[in-house]
């Protein structure tokens, strides 16, 4: 039994093998950027939207909505990327309803990714907000001696990233695969129908995350208080 | 469980890839598209809002409008009132005027008419007066009212005599007048009278029909006369006395 998609090659580019994660990925990629294309490739202000676009616009204004929750501000890079993580990640998820279809997020290798693309994306964020002073100075906060710890908090939190998403999405297709092969036409369903609803919340959960991480760097430092009581 | 760092980079590539692809072909244009649609509507609100206040605007003025016409209306009928009145009070007036002017005309032609009638009345008094003293001299005395009124000259003569010599300054010639013409008898005894008292002086008689009945005598520069005027005219006085009582109360009559 295979736990990961990894471990299975599609077609080989040269010495390079295309694993099933990057393939269905690309499914994923197509999937999302084609039905956007359709949908929005001839907006017109004056032109009342229809019921495709209003689908886009519900979600895209939800997920702003939610964004705006967190960080308090209406910043448009972090809904282009805590969005896209949400859409790939709740895409990837829904689709194990396909059969035969392993969504790549069960792969350790795409929560890698992404992890390491949101662990690149909070200094980012924080420095183009506050400056890189500003953001270095959140490790030494509230003294020298919490460096270190703020460092491994740094990382701890995008390896919990990490291997939260692989565990729940890769538990759920292996659970049910272990299930098809005991029962195959009762438990399939059930476990599908969680898959979708555990696909959403661990989607919501990773992206609510990778926001909550990235606006603590984009918040402005506490005030000096031993300024202020001078 | 194992990382394949060969697909963690694809990953990473095609998540930046997909990153693109999404804020190139959905985010921005919903995005836009929901902002372009918000200002539309906002401006759509703030058309409203500008026509609602145009249309407030036209309200007020249409108001102002109208109140300025029923101003302009009141105006124009209290100019109308007043005109109206002026040209009452003017041919209230002129119709006054024109009433006095009547009236007035009316008293005219009642003072004209009551003196023609006096004129009338006093000539035809006159005559009757002289005819019924003529006839009542005739028939009680067999007399003339001519010789009677030449023997009276005489006697008034006398008490003027100097001052008809004084005022005929050498004078021979005298004239009479008479309304009709003296008979020859009378004539040659009024010669003789005269002669009396003027004894140079010679008698001419004429006739004026426009004299009053009697004898008027013409010496150089004094005029003697013995007419009846004097009772003409009290009897002229009378009878204007009479006919001026009669139209008061004709008048007064006519007033109420």
């Amino acid at each position: 039994m295979q736990l990961t998609p990894d471990q299975t090659v599609v077609f080989t580019l040269g010495q390079w093998q295309v694993n099933a994660t990057i393939v269905n990925t690309w499914i994923v990629m197509i999937l999302l950027a084609g039905i956007s294309m359709l949908v929005t490739r001839n907006l017109r202000a004056d032109k009342a939207p229809g019921r495709w676009r209003s689908a886009l616009e519900l979600i895209v204004t939800m997920i702003q909505g939610q964004i705006e929750e967190v960080t308090r501000s209406s910043a448009r890079h972090v809904l282009y990327f805590a969005g896209t993580l949400f859409l790939f990640i709740a895409a990837s998820n829904v689709l194990t309803v396909i059969p035969g279809f392993v969504p790549p997020t069960s792969s350790l290798s795409t929560t890698v990714a992404l992890t390491l693309s949101v662990l690149v994306a909070i200094p980012l964020f924080g420095i183009a907000k506050g400056g890189v002073r500003q953001y270095l100075r959140k490790f030494i906060e509230p003294s020298m001696i919490m460096l270190p710890f703020n460092i491994i908090g740094e990382f701890s939190r995008g390896v919990s990233l990490a291997i939260r998403l692989y565990g729940n999405v890769m538990s759920g297709v292996v659970i049910a695969a272990i299930l098809l092969s005991i029962a195959p036409f009762f438990f399939p369903v059930v476990m599908d129908m969680l898959g979708l609803l555990t696909g959403f919340i661990q989607a919501y959960i990773f992206a609510i995350l990778a926001t909550v991480y990235i606006s603590s760097a984009m918040a402005d430092p506490p005030l000096d208080t031993s300024d202020k009581d001078k | 469980m194992s990382i394949d760092w060969i697909t963690v980079l694809a990953q990473i590539a095609n998540f930046l890839v997909l990153l693109w692809l999404l804020k190139r072909f959905l985010y921005r244009p919903i995005l836009d598209g929901i902002d372009a649609r918000e200002a539309e509507i906002a401006k759509r609100m703030a058309d409203a809002e500008l026509a609602q206040q145009e249309a407030k605007a036209a309200e007020r003025q249409y108001i102002k409008q109208r109140a300025q016409l029923v101003s302009e209306q009141d105006a124009l009928l209290e100019k109308a009132l007043q005109a109206t009145e002026k040209k009452r009070d003017g041919l209230l007036s002129d119709a006054r005027t024109q009433l006095q002017q009547e009236q007035q005309n009316w008293r005219k032609y009642l003072e004209h008419e009551r003196q023609a009638f006096n004129q009338r009345l006093q000539q035809t008094g006159a005559d009757a007066l002289l005819r019924l003293t003529r006839k009542a001299l005739h028939d009680l005395a067999d007399e003339h009212l001519e010789d009677a009124i030449v023997r009276h000259i005489g006697q008034r003569l006398k008490p003027i005599a100097a001052e008809l010599v004084q005022a005929a300054a050498g004078s021979q010639q005298a004239q009479v007048t008479t309304r009709d013409a003296l008979p020859a008898a009378t004539q040659a005894l009024l010669q003789k009278e005269v002669q009396q008292w003027l004894p140079d002086v010679t008698l001419s008689f004429a006739t004026d029909p426009q004299q009053s009945p009697g004898v008027i005598m013409q010496v150089g520069g004094a005029q003697v006369a013995w007419t009846t005027d004097s009772y003409m005219d009290e009897l002229a006085e009378l009878l204007t006395q009479h006919t001026s009582s009669v139209a008061a109360v004709h008048l007064t009559a006519d007033g109420r």
